[in-house]
């Protein structure tokens, strides 16, 4: 059982109030179906639970694991999962179930979906030049999920779609044809945000909040600013195209952090570039180099 | 555990040194001073001209060591903008692309439109996923090891674009 959502009912009396819309889906079920699909999400989307949004962004890193499966590098996975989690807890939602993976692409990119899974591509961090800049990716990604941008963006493309639909997808596992409408639903509106883009604002944002998580976790913000950098300084056609098409100019985000950091952060002192465990897994060792166990970083469980 | 961190600490200052050789180059976009050390109130060493070259020796914070016209000093990252020839890192040749952007090398294949466009949700991989987080305590423990420093910070406000 759902906990009752008082807001709910109230867009369910403001959606059924301006439902002089026609029902979409003549000629399947009944007429109650009919009736009921009638009612349309419209802004529903904004009020989900937390569950709610986790399915939802499952579902949608699911999409792009399929577009791209994880990176078999358990090393790797566990230090970005360590540094994403411990970013995450210095943003506004530390208690989502944070997850980060690599994904085997040379290309550069990040992604993040609702609920709080974040995705990098491997060329992205093997083009990373040192931890603070991953730190700025990722705090990047952490600022889309805790303000919803996704979820605001998909919310504008599935205002027409069912209701009824849309709380079959949250409170069934499978095998529902009005759940699995929504699905098919979701899945489309999320592969259109993923290859347009988020609005320019929430990228802007997203970097104004990207460099203070990092600052907070210990990280010098400019690692995002190096990050931008180095996209200015790139073309499409090295494995950037699908970034660059879904982001403002990364001059044009490099101008505007510029204004809102100023010098704010001149006289912060101990923010830290680089860690040793970042640096250990950067770069694939060379065949002469001490093996990668002895400088893989350890947690020891007791002293 | 002593010799570990010495190891550790070695291999750190090995791999910075190896890095910061792979030396980019940029272009100075606004005329300001070229410091002895990264910060605002330290020595000037002269002042530096819009449309300058520099070659970039190192990082720190929002700082760049760069080589300037026979000098070596510190400028503002953002002071800066990277040459388009710049590339990041020294394996570059493990990122060649083909014209449309996929990688050749290692047949891993690219992740674009037509790629998200075909793609669908692949419940195995996103149970691997799952697999992967790391708790907060776990996280924590990690971040005290690397000696990263917590400190309050509030969230900036949108700035005036010159």
């Amino acid at each position: 059982m759902r906990a009752p959502r008082p807001l709910w009912s109230l867009i369910l009396i403001a959606a059924l109030s301006s439902t002089a819309a026609s029902a979409q889906f003549g000629s399947i079920g009944s007429i109650v179906n009919k009736a009921r699909s009638a009612q349309k999400i419209g802004e529903g989307l904004r009020n989900i639970n937390e569950q709610e949004e986790i399915k939802i962004g499952g579902d949608l890193a699911g999409m792009l694991l399929g577009a791209a499966p994880l990176l078999g590098d358990p090393a790797k996975q566990r230090y970005l999962n360590s540094l994403g989690s411990w970013l995450a807890q210095h943003s506004e939602r530390p208690g989502l179930p944070w997850k980060f993976g690599i994904v085997d692409s040379n290309d550069f990119n990040a992604f993040s979906t609702p609920g709080g899974y974040v995705l990098i591509t491997r060329g992205l961090f093997d083009r990373m030049r040192n931890e603070s800049e991953l730190a700025g990716v990722l705090a990047h990604e952490i600022a889309h999920v805790v303000r919803k941008h996704h979820l605001q963006a998909l919310q504008k493309r599935l205002r027409e779609q069912s209701l009824s639909e849309m709380r079959s997808y949250f409170s069934v596992s499978t095998g529902n044809g009005l759940a699995d409408r929504f699905a098919g639903a979701l899945l489309s509106a999320g592969k259109d945000l993923y290859i347009r883009g988020l609005d320019r604002e929430d990228e802007y944002e997203a970097d104004r909040m990207g460099v203070v998580i990092a600052a907070r976790s210990g990280f010098s913000p400019y690692g995002l600013v190096g990050v931008l950098q180095t996209l200015t300084a790139t073309t499409d056609q090295e494995g950037y195209g699908l970034h660059n098409r879904t982001h403002p100019l990364p001059l044009d985000r490099l101008m505007r952090l510029d204004a809102a950091m100023g010098t704010r952060f001149d006289s912060t002192v101990g923010l830290a570039d680089d860690a040793a465990s970042f640096v250990a897994l950067r770069k694939p060792p060379s065949p002469t180099a001490t093996p990668a166990k002895s400088v893989k970083p350890k947690r020891p469980k007791s002293k | 555990m002593r010799s570990t961190r010495a190891i550790l600490i070695a291999a750190f200052a090995l791999l910075s040194w190896t890095a910061a050789r792979a030396n980019e180059r940029g272009v100075v976009i606004r005329a300001g001073d070229l410091f002895a050390e990264p910060f605002i109130d330290s020595a000037k060493l002269g002042p530096l001209t819009s449309n300058q070259p520099v070659t970039i020796i190192e990082r720190r914070g929002g700082w760049l060591a760069v080589e300037v016209g026979g000098r070596r000093g510190w400028v503002r990252m953002l002071n800066v903008r990277l040459e388009v020839a710049a590339r990041p890192g020294a394996n570059t040749a493990a990122m060649r692309t083909n014209s449309t952007g996929r990688t050749v090398a290692t047949g891993v294949k690219g992740l674009d439109e037509v790629d998200i466009r075909n793609a669908s949700i692949d419940r195995e991989q996103l149970g691997k996923l799952g697999e992967l987080s790391v708790s907060a305590a776990d996280a924590r423990q990690q971040a005290l090891q690397d000696n990263l420093k917590e400190s309050k910070v509030d969230y900036l406000k949108p700035g005036k674009v010159k």
